[in-house]
């Protein structure tokens, strides 16, 4: 669904990510682990080509996207979720999720309100569609900007630490709708600092240290056993808390 | 004191020049309206060119930036100088066309245009800078979602940054609209008979500058709630601010 060979991407000096490869299956859950600043956010960030890397290269179902044209169809074909929510300010919560249907699929207008309504009914927020983000938890707007990126049939969902600006009683609403995104069968690469949840749902759980994959494998050996003493270091300072 | 009041206040004058001035004022506001309007426009429009990205645009934002720098950089009256002299002088030797270089158009007189020209390229460059600031305030998070959807930049700028840049930003463009009112009796150097010329042209036949404070009242009937609308704009941006 998604591989990455090679990928290096550098900002001035600093490498950050150092030969990246990763692939991931339809259909499968993998959960990028590591230290802030290990290059987690970049690595998403290449995948969608946000920012694209100067070496290495990018496929997705297949199909080499990197270094090619038309890079606003591949977009929309990847969902992305980010940690500071990122939705449309001025818009309402309808608008936010049918802007790009309307723009980028040239879905007509009733159509992609239905879709949005149904999505967000689907998130538990069909109530909300009126109000501006302002007007919303945290919690909630993050379930809008999840609603917002599947309007446009994603093939697969890039999730940058959706959580982690969230305060702690509304986690759990936003973990649910990705759990059930996840037992419907979308393919998502999450990042995250939830061990619960990555345990839980993951597939495969991927520890990034400095650049790189260092450590790579279903959650019960890459959380219980690690090999690789770096993933031993990481775990043994978040599991503490 | 009376000799005061009767140079500066004399209703019986105000009243006499009234229709006089009343007709010059419509005439600012005219060209103040025209003007805004394409300086808002075209000052969008080089905010825009100024931060086109990539390589290939290079040449298009240095160019752009050399303009708003300089048209920063002279005064109006200067440009305004130029535009009708110059323009008048390359129609006359078949240069240009007439239609461009003596405009005429809308049945309003060739100075009008000349001035319309010359405040557009000086305030849209101010306005650029306006503008700019507003685009950069934007979080990059805005941007990010929407390419992230599929959308590319120009739709990106289009629906999201600009419209968010403007709401930032309608203070300050409302602070350069009162300027550029104010900016606009320069024309009368090329003879536009707009409202500070003809109290001008009252106060050379009477002696008496009692046109001119009339031209002042109705310039401030116009700005001073034009500032107050600015006020309140700040006053809820703070609000918006301390809920953010
Ligand atoms: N646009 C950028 N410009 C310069 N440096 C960046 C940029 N984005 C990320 N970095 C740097 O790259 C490193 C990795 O960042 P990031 O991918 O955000 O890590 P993570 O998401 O794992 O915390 C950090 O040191 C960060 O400062
Ligand atoms: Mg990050």
């Amino acid at each position: 669904m998604v591989r990455l060979e090679g990928v290096h991407k550098r900002f001035g000096r600093l490498e950050v990510l150092q030969g990246i490869d990763l692939e991931v299956k339809r259909g499968e859950v993998v959960c990028v682990i590591g230290a802030s600043g290990s290059g987690k956010s970049t690595l998403l960030r290449a995948i969608n080509l946000l920012e694209p890397a100067e070496q290495g290269r990018v496929f997705l179902e297949g199909v080499e996207i990197s270094g090619t044209k038309g890079l606003n169809d591949v977009r929309r074909r990847i969902g992305m979720v980010f940690q500071q929510f990122n939705l449309f300010p001025h818009k309402s919560v309808l608008e936010n999720v049918t802007m790009a249907q309307r723009t980028v699929l040239d879905r007509p207008k009733q159509e992609a309100a239905e879709r949005a309504r149904s999505l967000l009914e689907r998130v538990g927020l069909a109530d909300k569609l009126e109000e501006y983000p302002d007007r919303l938890s945290g919690g909630q707007q993050q379930r809008v900007a999840i609603a917002r990126a599947l309007a446009m049939d994603p093939h697969v969902m890039l999730f940058d630490e959706v959580t982690s600006a969230l305060d702690p009683e509304l986690v759990k609403e936003v973990l649910d709708v990705m759990r059930e995104l996840a037992r419907e069968g979308m393919t998502m690469i999450v990042v995250t600092h939830e061990m619960g949840f990555a345990r839980e749902v993951a597939d495969r759980i991927v520890f990034m240290d400095e650049g790189l994959v260092v450590e790579q494998g279903p959650p019960a050996e890459v959380l219980d056993s690690p090999r690789e003493e770096r993933t031993k270091r990481f775990l043994g300072l978040v599991l503490e808390h | 004191m009376d000799a005061f009041l009767s140079q500066y206040f004399d209703l019986d004058i105000m009243w006499r020049s009234l229709p006089d001035v009343l007709s010059g004022f419509w005439v600012t506001i005219q060209l103040w309206l025209v003007a805004s309007v394409l300086s808002l426009i075209w000052g969008l429009v080089l905010s825009l060119l100024r931060q086109l990205p990539g390589r290939a645009a290079a040449p298009i934002r240095a160019l752009t930036i050399v303009y708003i720098d300089a048209l920063r950089g002279i005064p109006l009256l200067l440009v305004v100088l130029l535009i009708s002299g110059g323009l008048g002088a390359l129609a006359s030797e078949d240069v240009i066309a007439d239609w461009i270089g003596l405009p005429r158009w809308f049945g309003k007189p060739d100075p009008f245009w000349y001035g319309v020209f010359a405040i557009t390229l000086t305030y849209g460059a101010y306005m650029a800078e306006v503008y700019r600031s507003g685009i950069e305030a934007v979080p990059s998070g805005q941007m990010q979602a929407a390419r992230s959807l599929g959308m590319s930049y120009a739709q990106a700028m289009r629906k999201v940054v600009v419209p968010q840049a403007v709401r930032k930003v309608f203070a300050p463009l409302l602070n350069d609209l009162t300027a550029l009112m104010k900016d606009t009796s320069l024309v009368l150097v090329i003879g536009l008979a707009e409202v500070v010329s003809i109290g001008q042209d009252i106060q050379a036949e009477t002696f008496n500058s009692s046109a001119l404070v009339l031209g002042a009242i109705l310039f401030l009937v116009v700005t001073i709630p034009l500032a107050r609308i600015v006020d309140r704009q700040i006053a809820k941006q703070q609000i918006r601010y301390q809920r953010a």
